[in-house]
């Protein structure tokens, strides 16, 4: 198989000239080439989430379902990604502060799939919760307080400070 | 688990992606949005040498309204942009939801229309890894000469899950297949075949580029059935189409789809119905009428009479659904 | 009777600081931004990459085995059979049967060790049959296809109730008839009871193949470049029975055997063991001398996660007219697919469990392990005992129903108290079972719903009980910790045991701080290095928090003890008179004098003779004879049946356990909410689809739990009962509710259907269909039965 040279903005950081090969995925350029190992691999078929990813659009995408030559040139944003000023984003806050976290393998998946449905809809529905978080697992919470931290996302500030307050 | 090698095109209009489809048809895979492409490759199920990418071919990715009141949309449009597109919604909501049914919001990220349209065929002495099927006699999917399924058959009997061909066989759809130097048009509902190897006539040198809807002023209503909502594919679905009013009905479409190899177009029972109306009587009777035409059925995926079981609950609901619209 | 025990602290005002304090998981910030390692990320120089070769068969002789061509391949670095593992047998639980004698004065017949590779015939779909190490994954999958192998298929047996017929083929010449293991276990005494009682009632039920389903796939990584020095990566529930069993197999001793587990994915019951796949990579790092890493992909996965097979239940409940429950009998046919493993073991829990809750005159459980050519089996989430308390308390609910009785009443009736010995001599230190039903009762709406809700709209009730750190089970069962002290006041605690997502880890430092008077989120963990940490079991057993929580609460003690004596200088008063909390060292009788706890941590470290701080605890069961404590649980849950389709929508969930003392709130709820999760998905979706032992459905897609739409509202109620023996009262919430929430479930959906017995789980839609069938039927022969 010919080798290609690509470049790919991971983060806000372009890397030039990753040497991929045709049959890479995203996921595999990610924690291999790239070498961040935050996005995790899992069931590799598209059925479990924890590959995701966000593209530039916000959407969330699953990396281990896509060619990486597809995204040459292209920006995404993994788990590492989220936190730009090195402190936490408020859906990262509010997994930690509402115990959406246990076992945490599949949480990059669960918190890039939360951050593509928050950045269409700051305030979702529980409609709009169900229906864009169906598609990844999560073995250890049962999606309980997953839910209850994006319901909670927007106003996440207010209620550590409250809590704090206590 | 790595993809097979291949190489990986990615054609910048639709002039280069015909060119290689005449070029290397019978090796290539056009990969729209990927998902169900890449799965099959990475169980090795299909190997192919060239994996054409269509991301870049503009042509395909347009929903545009015509003079004649049809709606025109590209094959390669993205089901997450279809699903919220304000014309669809309007004008043929069963459509739409039937787009929002498929999968999880995650593959219609990127999963297109085409794709789904050509979505392959389905069966779990097939769709697991190549290890795996070592452990399995070679089936007709995988070049041998039997069904697992079905022991005694000729046939491939893997599934098509494919959700959004129900309504758009209601509906009257018509698909635009284009080849270098030429194009043809097939309504939709003579583009499948009952095989779960050759499930379409899609030739090894053609691409979908659109999918064509007349107006309709009727009612629709798109059913499914699932284990899990927002996630799975389905274990029934039906899309219903009906003219008229409440129980009044004069034209009567009935398809059902993940039953079999291809969708089922339900002859005796929408004819009942456009002969006595949406009455329960006639809702009944046209329940009666389903299993005969849904014709052999295997346990794949679920049992055979809970299928035939489904198959009724769904003529029945979908007939109660557009009596209320 | 065991001797008399003070609690730690009082029930009411216990005056804690920390404890019962929601406390989001110290490592919580880790998780969420992706910096927290597993196993599959972790590269070392030189690693390679293994893959192992799985048998196709479920019964075959290896005619001819050939890795030629593979180790031809360029890349290939080795390739490994049975010819490398002679003699060896991944087996952890020697141990056990050594404890278990003791305890019950019976030998329970346990693994008797299972080859690492087959030799001349493979007994399972996907035994292991050759492994090879390659520089990347593509060469290593390649070369798996270039070793031949040829089968000569054998008849094989799949099922547990031919198996035992004559005739049938064997799976294990050691164990004619294909009967691993049978055994009965009479407690109290059951034959009277049921001589006696005014009635029996008796049901059948069935349980099918299942898998963990963690959501970390399976992954080993070792090192074995050193001769002297085994080092394995890889998530687990227990380090020390890895260690155990692999230093043996290798000729190493235990502390020349690193195991790391960094963040273990989810357990689940399912990593409680070492297997076949670590030797196999121990192997080929000791043929490469390189590290190897064996990770298994999608559907291999099903293959080497074991979890249950398809059990078989009997039950018999012998009562009284008045309500009065007398007896249990449980017969259950195990499944121990082909190598038995510790399936008997933990149908000996199972029986115990049944009865915990209920003041019996007798129990019996009967059990038999027979060999299949399926998959070995060992544990799904909450051992067998989702099942068994599925059969049983649907049963009840019958008994109830027949007696014109609430099921409430009757499970009052015969509820436990605090005090009460139990038929195996357990004594129940603390219980808070009544308040548990009660609770649920109310909160669930019961006595307005019961019995009035519409057709195919039912509730349901169960109750259980759990042995929390259940000892016996190992030839010594403790746990140590330590609490190193720094200058700056920051605590370091170092314990031996997984976090699997349970939360343990944030517990530990939660005691810690408590013991201390500082903040937990000033506490750090060292875990998940047998290298630097101290001896600790396992987190299974519910052994997180009462065993290891009093190691951790008893180091964290000591270390407060030498850091007393400097306060106890400086403030001019005894040791005894001093108060560690909110930060300070305080005099009791004149709080006014205190210091920064950060002032006696630096004056002690730095004081004149050079003192080090470092508090060292162990705890082990003060009772000789086994477990101290249990916990007990009571739930109701709601739900619809559609009659038309057979699903079953679950509206709601009410947790009432009694859990001894909350020490984490927020980590309680949820390890409640994913046992709910669990449970409802082991009655209602998880079945592994076979065909002759052929995994139909192994995939993430196809081997079904519930997602966001399936999930009901649970409410939460902690019952603090504040168990003399636990670390300020705690007990354990690890498992108790996930063997209430699935027979809840089960019942409110036999209740749905008018109280027609669900003979299976899981309980699929065409299941449902045939009970509504099988309802229907009953009603129409006799309408005064509804």
């Amino acid at each position: 198989m010919a080798k290609h040279l690509i470049s790919l903005t991971i983060n806000g950081d372009t890397y030039e000239d990753l040497v991929v090969s045709d049959n890479q995925t995203l996921l595999d350029v990610i924690r291999g080439e790239v070498g961040l190992k935050g996005t995790k691999r899992g069931c590799t078929t598209g059925a479990c989430g924890v590959c995701t990813v966000n593209d530039a659009n916000g959407d969330a995408i699953l990396s281990c379902m896509t060619h990486v030559l597809e995204w040459d040139g292209e920006a995404i944003t993994t788990i590492e990604g989220l936190a730009d000023t090195g402190d936490l984003d408020a859906i990262q806050k509010a997994f930690v502060h509402y115990g959406a976290v246990q076992c945490g393998s599949c949480t990059p998946g669960v918190i890039m799939s939360a951050k593509a449905l928050l950045n269409a809809h700051p305030q979702p529905t529980e409609e709009q919760i169900n229906e864009a978080m169906a598609g990844v697992l999560c073995r250890c919470t049962g999606h309980v307080k997953v839910k209850e931290a994006i319901r909670n996302a927007h106003r996440i500030e207010e209620v550590v400070s409250h809590a704090a307050g206590d | 688990m790595l993809l097979p090698d291949h190489q990986y095109l990615c054609a910048d209009s639709l002039q280069a992606c015909l060119k290689t489809l005449r070029e290397s048809g019978e090796r290539t895979h056009v990969v729209a949005g990927g998902t169900d492409v890449i799965f099959n490759m990475r169980l090795r199920l299909f190997q192919p040498d060239i994996a054409l990418s269509i991301r870049r071919v503009a042509e395909i990715q347009q929903v545009e309204e015509l003079p004649d009141g049809s709606l025109r949309i590209g094959a390669g449009c993205r089901l997450v942009d279809l699903a919220e597109n304000p014309v669809i919604n309007e004008r043929y909501p069963a459509f739409a939801d039937s787009i929002r049914a498929v999968a999880s919001t995650h593959i219609r990220n990127i999963a297109t229309l085409g794709g789904n349209i050509c979505l392959k065929t389905r069966c779990w002495y097939t769709n697991n890894s190549e290890q795996w099927r070592q452990g399995v006699k070679e089936c007709f999917k995988t070049d041998g000469d039997l069904c697992h399924v079905i022991k005694s058959s000729s046939l491939c009997h893997a599934i098509n899950n494919a959700d959004t061909p129900l309504p758009l066989i209601v509906l009257g759809a018509v698909l635009t297949l284009q080849r270098e130097g030429g194009s043809r048009d097939v309504p939709i509902a003579e583009f499948y075949q009952k095989d779960g190897m050759d499930h379409t006539v899609l030739e090894a040198d053609e691409l979908v580029t659109h999918v064509t809807l007349p107006p309709c002023a009727d009612r629709t209503v798109f059913l499914k059935i699932a284990a899990r909502k927002g996630m799975d594919f389905s274990q029934a679905a039906i899309a219903g189409r009906a003219s008229g009013t409440g129980s009044q009905a004069g034209e009567v479409r009935l398809v059902l789809g993940s039953i079999s190899m291809a969708p089922i177009v339900l002859h005796e029972p929408a004819r009942l119905i456009a002969e006595q109306g949406i009455t329960d009587a006639a809702i009944e009777q046209a329940e009666e009428k389903v299993r005969a035409e849904l014709g052999e059925l295997t346990s794949l995926y679920a049992r055979a009479g809970y299928k035939a079981h489904l198959a009724k609950i769904l003529v029945r609901r979908a007939l109660k659904a557009l009596r209320e619209m | 009777m065991p001797p008399e025990i003070k609690p730690q602290v009082p029930k009411d005002n216990p005056g804690l600081t920390v404890v019962g304090q929601r406390q989001p998981r110290l490592d919580g910030a880790d998780k969420v931004s992706g910096r927290s390692v597993f196993t599959d990320d972790v590269v070392l120089p030189g690693m390679l990459y293994g893959k192992i070769l799985r048998s196709t068969h479920a019964h075959a002789r290896i005619k001819r085995l050939d890795t030629s061509k593979a180790e031809a391949l360029p890349g290939v670095k080795a390739v490994v059979t049975a010819a490398h593992a002679t003699g060896m047998s991944a087996n952890s639980t020697d141990s056990v049967a050594k404890a278990s004698k003791r305890r019950t004065g019976k030998t329970i017949k346990l693994k008797t060790g299972e080859a690492i590779f087959a030799d001349d015939v493979v007994t399972y779909i996907g035994e292991e049959v050759a492994a090879v190490a390659a520089l990347d994954e593509a060469t290593a999958t390649k070369a798996l296809e270039l070793i031949e192998v040829e089968y000569e298929p054998l008849p094989a047996i799949m099922d547990s109730r031919r198996a035992v017929r004559p005739g049938a083929p064997q799976v294990n010449a050691e164990f004619p008839g294909n009967v691993w293991s049978q055994d009965i276990d009479n407690y109290g005494d059951p034959d009277t009871a049921f001589d006696e009682a005014d009635f029996i009632m008796e049901s059948k039920f069935e349980a099918g193949v299942t898998h963990n389903l963690y959501a970390e796939f399976h992954v080993a990584l070792v090192d074995f470049s050193r001769p002297d020095k085994l080092k394995i990566w890889t998530p687990t529930q227990t380090s020390y029975l890895m260690q155990h069993s692999l230093a043996p197999a290798f000729g190493l001793s235990v502390n020349q055997v690193q195991i790391i587990h960094l963040n273990t994915g989810g357990a689940f019951s399912g990593r409680g063991a070492v297997r076949p796949h670590h030797y196999v990579a121990v192997l080929l790092s000791r043929e490469t001398r390189r590290p190897v890493k064996v990770f298994s992909a999608g559907d291999e996965e099903f293959l080497i996660g074991r979890a249950l097979g398809k059990n078989r239940y009997k039950t018999r409940v012998a009562a009284d007219k008045d309500g009065t429950l007398r007896a249990f009998d449980m017969t259950c046919e195990m499944d121990g697919g082909a190598v038995g493993n510790e399936v008997g073991y933990f149908g000996w829990m199972a029986g115990l469990s049944n009865a915990w809750m209920f003041d019996l005159q007798g129990n019996r459980f009967q059990r038999k392990v027979i060999l299949t050519n399926q998959r070995p089996n060992f544990l799904g989430h909450g051992g067998m005992m989702v099942s068994s308390n599925c059969a049983v308390q649907q049963l009840l609910a019958k008994v109830a129903r027949s007696l014109d009785m609430d099921p409430m009443d009757l499970l009052l009736k015969n509820a436990v108290e605090q005090g009460h010995t139990g038929l195996s001599g357990e004594v129940f230190a603390s219980c808070g079972l009544k308040e548990c039903i009660e609770t649920v009762r109310r909160e669930s709406g019961w006595n307005d719903k019961y019995d009035k809700l519409p057709p195919y709209h039912g509730i349901g009730v169960a109750v259980g009980a759990m042995a929390a750190g259940a000892k016996g089970a190992f030839k010594h069962d403790t746990s140590a910790a330590m609490v190193r002290v720094g200058e700056d006041g920051l605590i370091t605690v170092y314990t031996g045991i997984p976090d699997m997502g349970q939360g343990t880890h944030t517990t530990m430092a939660m005691i810690a701080a408590e013991v201390l008077g500082i903040d937990a989120n000033d506490v750090q963990l060292v875990a998940g290095d047998t290298d630097l940490t101290p001896i600790d079991i396992g987190a299974f057993a519910q052994r997180g928090t009462i065993t290891t929580g009093n190691a951790a609460r008893n180091a964290a003690i000591d270390a407060r003890d030498q850091l007393a004596k400097y306060a106890a200088e400086k403030l001019e008063t005894s040791e005894d008179n001093l108060r560690f909390a909110h930060g300070r060292v305080s005099r009791v009788d004149d709080p006014e004098q205190s210091l920064p706890f950060k002032e006696v941590t630096w004056g002690t470290l730095n004081s004149m003779e050079g003192r080090f701080v470092m508090g060292r605890g162990f705890y082990n069961s003060p009772l000789p004879y086994g477990t101290t404590s249990w916990s007990f649980d009571a739930q109701v849950a709601e739900v619809i049946v559609d009659p038309e389709t057979g699903q079953i929508d679950v509206l709601k969930v009410t947790v009432a356990h009694d859990l001894g003392r909350t020490i984490n709130p927020l980590a309680v709820e949820g390890q409640i909410d994913g046992q709910v999760f669990s449970a409802m998905s082991q009655v209602i979706y998880e079945e592994l689809v076979t065909d002759d032992g052929l995994f139909l459905n192994p995939s993430r897609l196809e081997y079904k739990m519930p997602r966001t739409y399936e999930m009901p509202e649970i409410s939460h109620f902690m019952i603090e009962t504040n168990d003399p023996y636990g670390p300020f009262g705690a007990k354990e919430v690890g498992e108790g509710p996930v063997v209430v929430a699935g027979a809840a479930i089960i019942a409110a959906v036999s209740n749905a259907l008018g109280g027609t017995l669900m003979p299976e789980m899981p309980m699929t839609p065409m299941r449902v269909l045939k009970a509504i069938r099988a309802s229907e039927l009953e009603k129409s022969r006799s309408p005064s039965a509804a």
